[in-house]
C-alpha cells in the first residue's frame, strides 16, 4: 500500500512535494481516492442550464476519466451537493442560470461544503470574472471549455487541500504572534524576522484602527477566541461580509472596518480576518501587481529564516500580504523593502549581505541622491516608498495616543532595520525625520500634541543616531520654513538636528522634510473641513491616501507653486519632485501603479485614480 | 464499392468542413467536438448538434418575442439569453454565430434598439445558414456510419 502511494505521488506531475505536505488531515480522503493515474476518478459535478455545453463537458470529463455528474439546474445541484456531502471533489458551474445565479451557488458551496468551485461562462468581461473571483471561485473558465482546461482542474482540488492545511497552521502562528506582540507591544518588533514581518503587517492593521484600546481588547480575547467554536459563516453572514468588502472597496477592506460595517454582535475581528483569509482572491485580484515584490520578500524571508520556518514564513507572508495589503501600511513597508531590494544587486540575499555589510554607504547615498538630484529612478522609488511608509504610519497612529505611539513607530522602523537588516541607521534617520513630518501631518489637529510628538521623536531619534553634527546647517535652512509651519516648528527641528551625514545630505533631507511638512499641512487643512474624510484618514492608511490623493490633486498646482517659491533657498527641483513622489507613491500603495518611480508618469496615474 | 463510397463521403465531409472553417462559420472547437465522438458514443456530434439546435431555436424565439415587446424591454433577460446562446455556440465552435451574439450583446448593453433588431436578423440568418450546413454535415456523417457499418462485417468475414 505504501508502495502504491509512493507510485501515486511520483506519478503526480506537478507537486510531489506539495502533495506530500498536504498529507495530513483532510488530505487523507483524497489519498484513498488517489489511484495510479491520479486525476482520473475525480468526482466532478457540472452544473449548466445550457444543455449543449453540459453534454460536451460531460463527454470531455468522461474522456478525462473523471466521474462526472451533470445537472442542468442550480437548485437541484445544490440539493445534490447537500445530500451527498463528500461525494464530490470539484464543482463546475455556469454563471448565468435561470433558477439560481451561479454566484449564489458558488457562495453556498463555498460556505457549506467548502469545495473548489470553477465558474464558466461565455462572458469574458473583466467584471464578470472579477465577480466570480470575489465570490470565491477558484477558477473562471471562458466558454468554450476545452479539454485541456478540463484535464487540469484537479489541481484546484489539491491546491485547496494544501491551502487548508496552510490556513490551519497559519491561524495558529498568527495567534502566537498576537501573543508575542502583546507582550512586546511597545518595545520590540525585531525579535525575529518573521515576527517583524508579521509585526508590521499586524501593526499596520492595528494602526488602521482609530480606537486602539478597543483593538487591544479584541486582541486580548484572542486566546479565548481560538478556543471558542469556530464561527459558522452562514450565507447571510457571508453576504454581509462580501457587501461590506465591496462597500469599503477592496483596498480598504481591513478586518476591523469590515467588522464595523457588518455590525454583527459576537463576531470578532479575528473571525473576520480569518474569513478574509479564506477568500484571499478577493484581495489578490486587486494587488496582483505587488505579488512580484511579495515573492521577493518571501524569498528573502526564507533566506534569512532558514528552511525550518519556511512553511510558516510563506503562510505568514501570505496572510500578511492580505492584511497588510488591505491595511496598506504593512504593504508599503514591504514594498519599501522590495524596492530597496531593487536598488542593491538584484537578489535579496545579496541585498541582505550588502546592507549588513556596509550599512551606511549604500542606502544613504541613494536616498540622499534622490533627495538632491533624483539621480536614480530606483533609488527615488526606494526613498519615496520608504517615505510613504513612515509618513503614513504616525498619521494613522497619532490620533489616538500620540505621545505613546510615536516612539513606537520609530521603533518599528528601527526594528525593521535590525530585523531585516534592510534599514541601516542612516535610513532610520531619514525615516525618523519623516516620522516627525508625520507628526506634523497631524499637527493641524492640535499644535500641542504636535509638540509632544516632535519631542518624543526627537528623543528617540537622538538615541538612535549617534551623529548630530551637521544639525546647524539644517537648522539654518529651517527657519524659512518654520515661519510657515508655526506649531510644527518643534517637530521640524527634531529631524533637522538629528539628520546625519554630510551637510549636503542633510539639506536634502531637510528639504524633503520641509516639503513634507507643507504637504501634510496643506493636505490636512483641506481634509479638515470634511470630517468624513478626516476620519478615514485616521482609520486606515489606504483610505488616508485616498483622501490625500484627492486633495493632493486639487492642491497639486498650488503646492508646487509654493515650493518653487521657497525653492530659492532650496533646490526647487527637488522640492517639486519630492512632493510628487510622495504623493504618487501613495497612489502606488493603493493601486500599485506601475512603480517605475517616474514622477512625471505617476502624476497622470494619480489623476486617473482620483477621477 | 462501398468502401469507395466511404472515402468519397469522407472527402465530402472534409470539403464541407474546410469550407465552413474558411468562411469563419466554425472554428477548431468543432474539431474538439469531433474528437469527443468515439465508439462509446458514436452519434455524439449529431446528438450535441440536435440539442444545440433545439436550445438555440428556443432562445432565438425568446429573443424575438422580447425584442418585439414594444412596451417593456427586458435588457437583462435578453443579456441572459444571449449569454446562453453565446455559450452553447462557442461550445460547438459556431464562431460566426458567437460573434454576432457578441455584437448583439453590445447593442443590448447600449440600449440600442435598432442595433438589436439588426443583430437579431443577422443572428437568425446566421443560425439558418449554420443549421443548413450542419445538417449537411450530419447527413454525410450518417451515410458514412452506414457505409462503415456495412463494411465492418465484410472485413470480419
Amino acid at each position: 500500500m505504501a508502495a502504491l502511494q509512493r507510485v501515486t505521488q511520483s506519478s503526480m506531475a506537478t507537486g510531489v512535494s506539495s502533495y506530500g505536505t498536504c498529507k495530513g488531515g483532510g488530505a487523507a480522503a483524497i489519498e484513498n481516492e488517489v489511484s495510479e493515474k491520479f486525476p482520473s476518478g475525480l468526482r466532478v459535478l457540472v452544473v449548466d442550464d445550457d444543455l449543449t455545453t453540459l453534454r460536451i463537458i460531460e463527454k470531455m470529463s468522461l474522456k478525462c476519466h473523471y466521474r462526472v455528474t451533470t445537472c442542468s439546474e442550480a437548485t437541484v445541484a445544490l440539493n445534490l451537493l447537500r445530500e451527498r456531502k463528500g461525494c464530490f471533489d470539484v464543482v463546475l458551474s455556469d454563471v448565468h442560470m435561470p433558477d439560481m445565479d451561479g454566484y449564489k451557488l458558488l457562495e453556498h458551496v463555498g460556505l457549506e461544503m467548502d469545495l473548489p468551485v470553477i465558474m464558466m461562462s461565455a462572458d469574458a468581461s473583466t467584471s464578470a470574472v472579477m465577480k466570480g473571483i470575489r465570490h470565491g471561485a477558484c477558477d473562471y473558465l471562458i466558454k468554450p471549455v476545452r479539454e485541456e482546461e478540463l484535464r487540469n482542474i484537479w489541481q484546484h482540488v489539491v491546491r485547496k487541500m494544501c491551502n487548508e492545511n496552510k490556513e490551519h497552521e497559519n491561524s495558529c502562528s498568527l495567534e502566537d504572534n498576537d501573543r508575542n506582540k502583546r507582550g512586546n507591544d511597545d518595545t520590540e518588533y525585531a525579535s525575529s524576522v518573521i515576527d517583524t514581518a508579521e509585526g508590521t503587517a499586524k501593526l499596520s492593521k492595528k494602526r488602521g484602527s482609530l480606537k486602539e484600546d478597543d483593538d487591544d481588547e479584541l486582541e486580548n480575547e484572542d486566546p479565548s477566541t481560538s478556543k471558542k467554536p469556530r464561527v459558522v459563516w452562514s450565507v447571510e453572514l457571508h453576504q454581509q461580509f462580501v457587501s461590506a468588502v465591496n462597500q469599503l472597496g477592496l483596498d480598504k477592506a481591513v478586518p476591523k472596518r469590515i467588522l464595523e460595517l457588518m455590525n454583527v454582535p459576537g463576531l470578532t475581528r479575528e473571525n473576520v480576518a480569518s474569513h478574509l483569509q479564506k477568500y484571499p482572491d478577493l484581495v489578490n485580484a486587486v494587488i496582483v501587481n505587488c505579488d512580484i515584490e511579495w515573492q521577493k520578500f518571501r524569498l528573502y524571508l526564507k533566506r534569512i529564516n532558514g528552511a525550518a520556518q519556511q512553511q510558516n514564513g510563506i503562510t505568514n507572508t501570505v496572510s500578511g500580504s492580505m492584511e497588510s495589503k488591505l491595511g496598506g501600511l504593512g504593504r508599503l513597508d514591504i514594498q519599501a523593502l522590495a524596492a530597496s531590494g531593487q536598488v542593491s544587486p538584484q537578489t535579496l540575499a545579496a541585498l541582505h549581505a550588502e546592507l549588513l555589510g556596509r550599512p551606511t554607504t549604500n542606502l544613504v547615498p541613494t536616498v540622499d541622491q534622490t533627495a538632491l538630484l533624483q539621480a536614480s529612478i530606483l533609488s527615488s522609488k526606494l526613498y519615496s516608498a520608504e517615505h510613504a511608509v513612515a509618513y503614513g504610519q504616525p498619521l494613522v497612529k497619532c490620533p489616538s495616543i500620540i505621545a505613546k505611539d510615536f516612539p513606537q513607530s520609530i521603533l518599528t522602523v528601527d526594528g525593521v532595520s535590525s530585523g531585516y537588516g534592510a534599514w541601516p541607521p542612516s535610513n532610520t534617520i531619514g525615516s525618523v525625520g519623516r516620522n516627525n513630518n508625520l507628526g506634523r501631518a497631524n499637527s493641524p489637529a492640535s499644535v500641542n500634541q504636535n509638540g509632544i510628538i516632535a519631542r518624543n521623536s526627537l528623543i528617540d531619534y537622538s538615541l538612535l543616531t549617534p551623529q548630530s553634527n551637521h544639525s546647524s546647517l539644517n537648522i539654518a535652512q529651517f527657519p524659512g520654513e518654520v515661519t510657515k509651519t508655526r506649531g510644527v516648528l518643534c517637530g521640524y527641528m527634531a529631524p533637522g538636528s538629528i539628520s546625519p551625514a554630510t551637510s549636503a545630505h542633510s539639506v536634502g533631507a531637510n528639504n524633503s522634510n520641509i516639503q513634507q511638512l507643507q504637504n501634510s499641512t496643506l493636505t490636512f487643512g483641506s481634509v479638515r473641513p470634511m470630517p468624513a474624510l478626516a476620519s478615514n484618514v485616521s482609520d486606515t492608511q489606504v483610505s488616508y491616501s485616498g483622501t490625500k490623493s484627492g486633495d493632493a490633486m486639487d492642491q497639486a498646482p498650488a503646492r508646487n507653486l509654493g515650493f518653487v517659491g521657497q525653492g530659492t533657498s532650496i533646490p526647487s527641483r527637488f522640492a517639486a519632485h519630492e512632493i510628487e513622489s510622495s504623493v504618487s507613491d501613495f497612489s502606488q500603495g493603493k493601486i500599485s501603479v506601475d512603480s517605475n518611480g517616474n514622477t512625471v508618469k505617476e502624476e497622470p496615474s494619480m489623476n486617473a485614480f482620483t477621477e | 464499392m462501398l468502401g469507395l463510397g466511404g472515402d468519397r463521403l469522407w472527402a465530402d465531409m472534409n470539403r464541407l468542413l474546410a469550407f465552413l472553417f474558411h468562411q469563419g462559420v466554425l472554428d477548431e472547437q468543432f474539431l474538439q467536438l469531433q474528437q469527443l465522438q468515439d465508439h462509446s458514443s458514436p452519434n455524439f456530434v449529431s446528438d450535441v448538434l440536435s440539442i444545440y439546435f433545439h436550445e438555440s431555436e428556443r432562445l432565438l424565439s425568446n429573443l424575438r418575442s422580447l425584442l418585439m415587446d414594444r412596451e417593456f424591454w427586458d435588457y437583462k433577460k435578453m443579456g441572459i439569453h444571449l449569454n446562453q446562446l453565446m455559450g452553447s455556440s462557442s461550445s460547438i465552435g459556431a464562431k460566426r454565430l458567437r460573434n454576432v451574439c457578441l455584437a448583439f450583446r453590445a447593442s443590448v448593453d447600449h440600449n440600442n434598439r435598432p442595433g438589436c433588431l439588426r443583430a437579431l436578423e443577422m443572428l437568425e440568418h446566421e443560425y439558418c445558414y449554420l443549421k443548413n450546413k450542419l445538417h449537411e454535415y450530419i447527413q454525410i456523417e450518417q451515410q458514412r456510419a452506414l457505409a462503415a457499418g456495412v463494411r465492418y462485417p465484410a472485413q470480419n468475414n
